[in-house]
């Protein structure tokens, strides 16, 4: 280290820590000393391609199973997440859509949970900064409100995207994306259709490597590899030191301000191991519901569309049925390649991922295990509200289609993970119902962010990563 | 139940295979029935031939080659077991496709269809075959 007091902690190297500090340092010039403590190593985008090409690299050794770095206790349930430089970013599918307004009322509209503290007005100019800095993809009909075009095109429609986008209008968009339709200056390529999103094979994904943000590069900002953050030491509601370990030894660094951006189980159990006695500090934990629905069609090709998630529908989001059952998001597929085996119909076909928003249910939360840097997953299940979300699709979708020529659907199994670990330090109006308030900041340790989708009051349907964007540069912007 | 469905149900449902052994040990090629599996089902194409086995072998070194995987490929084409009916003999059927100029020449049925090479989203020339690359916009 070059110093043994900073100004800034911060844990973690993904979307909620690079959105964050690329807002703090906008705003701190100069002087300020930040060090960032990340879990694992830089995996350069060339070398996982050089991986997936099946040719040699010297990174081929580095250990990314998300199986060995927690304690899952519900085998059936998955909980992939990418750890090291850049975190989920290295593995997002880059979907970009904005809450809606809505999401943030769910208490005030629907009586469901409770409302965010935060409304989706206040996050607007943060949602459009995000937008900017990851150069999405979009349409300039939106159903949540919004000013101006999209820094990028947007997607090109399928065939069937157009008929149900001449139907439903602004509930039926080509997906806002992170996925460049264009290309980028400063390096990303525009997607090919390549349906290898995880790693892209064009490298037209925004991931914090490709950013050009900036901020690990900033002379303020000293970034330690390999320093696992496992615990704060508080003295009375103040957190004066970060834990970790690296190389296999406990070390210990002081700061003003300590920054959590790890992942939300990493978050909770760094919270859990200091001591926090916040009863919902871990409680809450999960993720949206997905599962996918295959259209076939009758004398209709499906061609013409762009990237894996092509549009979005809307059409069983907003509504009085929030009130009894989960809304859904519609992710229009264009990826994997669902073609039939069937002549003359090889692309007769669409293919539909659902998902449903779930419930911060207090029987699924994290916990710390006897490996201080371990945390252990226990998910009982899904609510009856997502279920129920479930049960309506499936009576309510034909109709939707309608205008269609489907000539059978076919329901697929719920898919064991969706990709977006949300909740475990939730947000509110006090430590009565809550563990940050509307800046993350936790409500016992004053000096202490707990950023990304663990902060989540509720799940909603849609993606989670540009809210935990916009919301890391409106804590920055209103905390300093 | 009859016992030829039966036997699909039991075998191919779990991945355990009751067979005769005169069945497997008398075969000169385990993996010539994917190759007779791929023909079948897409007999009313032109594929080139050297491809389809030049795809299987690709196919079968690049997957888990091992007896049980043969002897499951085997009873496919001993029991009838078609692309319907089976989601591995869809998967090597989708792959053999996506492996070809088959999509590339937009499902022409007249070329004839031509292996190019293992399909890998970061190695094969062939896009995504709804994309807006094979169907440029025209409106």
């Amino acid at each position: 280290m070059k110093y043994n007091y900073y100004d800034l902690i911060v844990a973690g190297t993904g979307f909620a820590s690079t959105f964050f500090l690329k807002k703090y340092l906008d705003k701190n010039k100069g002087g300020k000393r930040v060090l960032v403590l990340e879990k694992g190593q830089l995996f350069p985008h060339a070398e996982r391609l050089k991986i997936k090409r099946g040719e040699h690299s010297d990174f081929s050794g580095i250990n990314d199973v998300w199986e060995e770095k927690v304690i899952n206790i519900n085998k059936e349930k998955k909980w992939p997440f990418t750890t090291g430089f850049g975190g989920s970013s290295n593995c997002w599918w880059g979907c970009t859509p904005r809450f809606m307004p809505s999401d943030f009322k769910m208490k005030t509209l629907f009586g469901v949970e409770n409302d965010w503290p935060v409304s989706y007005e206040e996050l607007d100019p943060y949602y459009e900064e995000a937008e900017v800095l990851m150069s999405i993809s979009g349409p300039e009909g939106t159903p949540f409100p919004r000013k101006g075009k999209y820094p990028l095109p947007p997607h090109t429609f399928t065939a069937v995207d157009k008929i149900l986008h001449q139907k439903y209008g602004n509930l039926y968009i080509s997906q806002p994306t992170a996925r460049a339709s264009r290309a980028v200056q400063g390096g990303r390529n525009a997607c090919m259709t390549h349906s290898a999103c995880d790693v892209c094979a064009v490298d037209a994904k925004f991931t914090i490597e490709n950013s050009n943000i900036n901020v690990y590069n900033n002379e303020q900002v000293e970034l330690v590899y390999g320093a696992e953050v496992y615990s704060l030491e508080t003295v009375g509601n103040v957190a004066k030191k970060v834990n970790y370990v690296k190389d296999g030894k406990d070390f210990q660094i002081s700061g003003e301000v300590i920054i959590l951006g790890a992942n939300p189980i990493f978050n909770a159990n760094i919270l859990l191991n200091s001591g926090d006695k916040n009863p919902f500090t871990g409680k809450g934990f999960g993720e949206q519901l997905g599962m996918q629905v295959l259209i076939y069609l009758d004398n209709m090709n499906n061609k013409g569309g762009s990237t894996w998630v092509n549009a979005n529908g809307y059409m069983l989001y907003d509504g009085d049925h929030r009130k009894d059952y989960a809304a859904c998001l519609i992710e229009v597929n264009n990826a994997p390649y669902n073609i039939r085996l069937e002549r003359g119909k090889w692309l007769n076909m669409a293919s539909f991922r659902m998902i449903f928003e779930d419930l911060p249910l207090l029987t699924n939360y994290i916990t710390t295990s006897a490996n201080k840097l371990v945390p252990e997953i226990h998910f009982k299940g899904r609510s009856d509200y997502a279920i129920k979300g479930v049960e309506n699709m499936k009576k309510v979708l034909p109709g939707i289609l309608s205008c269609l020529p489907v000539e059978k659907l076919k329901y697929l199994d719920p898919f064991p993970n969706e990709g977006h670990i949300i909740g475990g330090t939730r947000m509110g109006q006090s430590a009565a119902d809550s563990v940050v308030d509307k800046n993350m900041i936790h409500h016992q340790y004053r000096n202490v962010f707990v950023l990304g989708s663990g902060s989540f009051t509720t799940f909603s349907a849609s993606n989670p990563t540009l809210t935990l964007a916009a919301l890391s540069l409106y804590s920055a912007d209103h905390s300093f | 139940m009859k016992r030829r469905q039966f036997i699909v149900m039991a075998g191919i449902g779990t991945g355990l295979l009751i067979l005769p052994p005169a069945l497997y040990i008398a075969s000169p090629s385990l993996r010539k029935y994917a190759g007779k599996l791929i023909r079948e089902e897409l007999q009313y194409l032109k594929l080139e031939p050297a491809g389809v086995d030049q795809y299987v072998n690709d196919y079968f070194n690049t997957s888990a080659n091992n007896a049980m995987t043969n002897l499951r490929w085997k009873a496919f084409y001993y029991l009838g077991v078609n692309a319907e009916r089976s989601g591995q003999i869809f998967e090597l059927i989708k792959f053999y496709l996506l492996s070809t100029d088959f999509f590339i020449h937009k499902m022409d049925e007249s070329k004839t269809v031509n292996y190019l090479g293992f399909y890998s989203p970061y190695k094969s020339p062939v896009p995504n075959p709804y994309s807006f690359l094979l169907y440029p916009q025209t409106d």
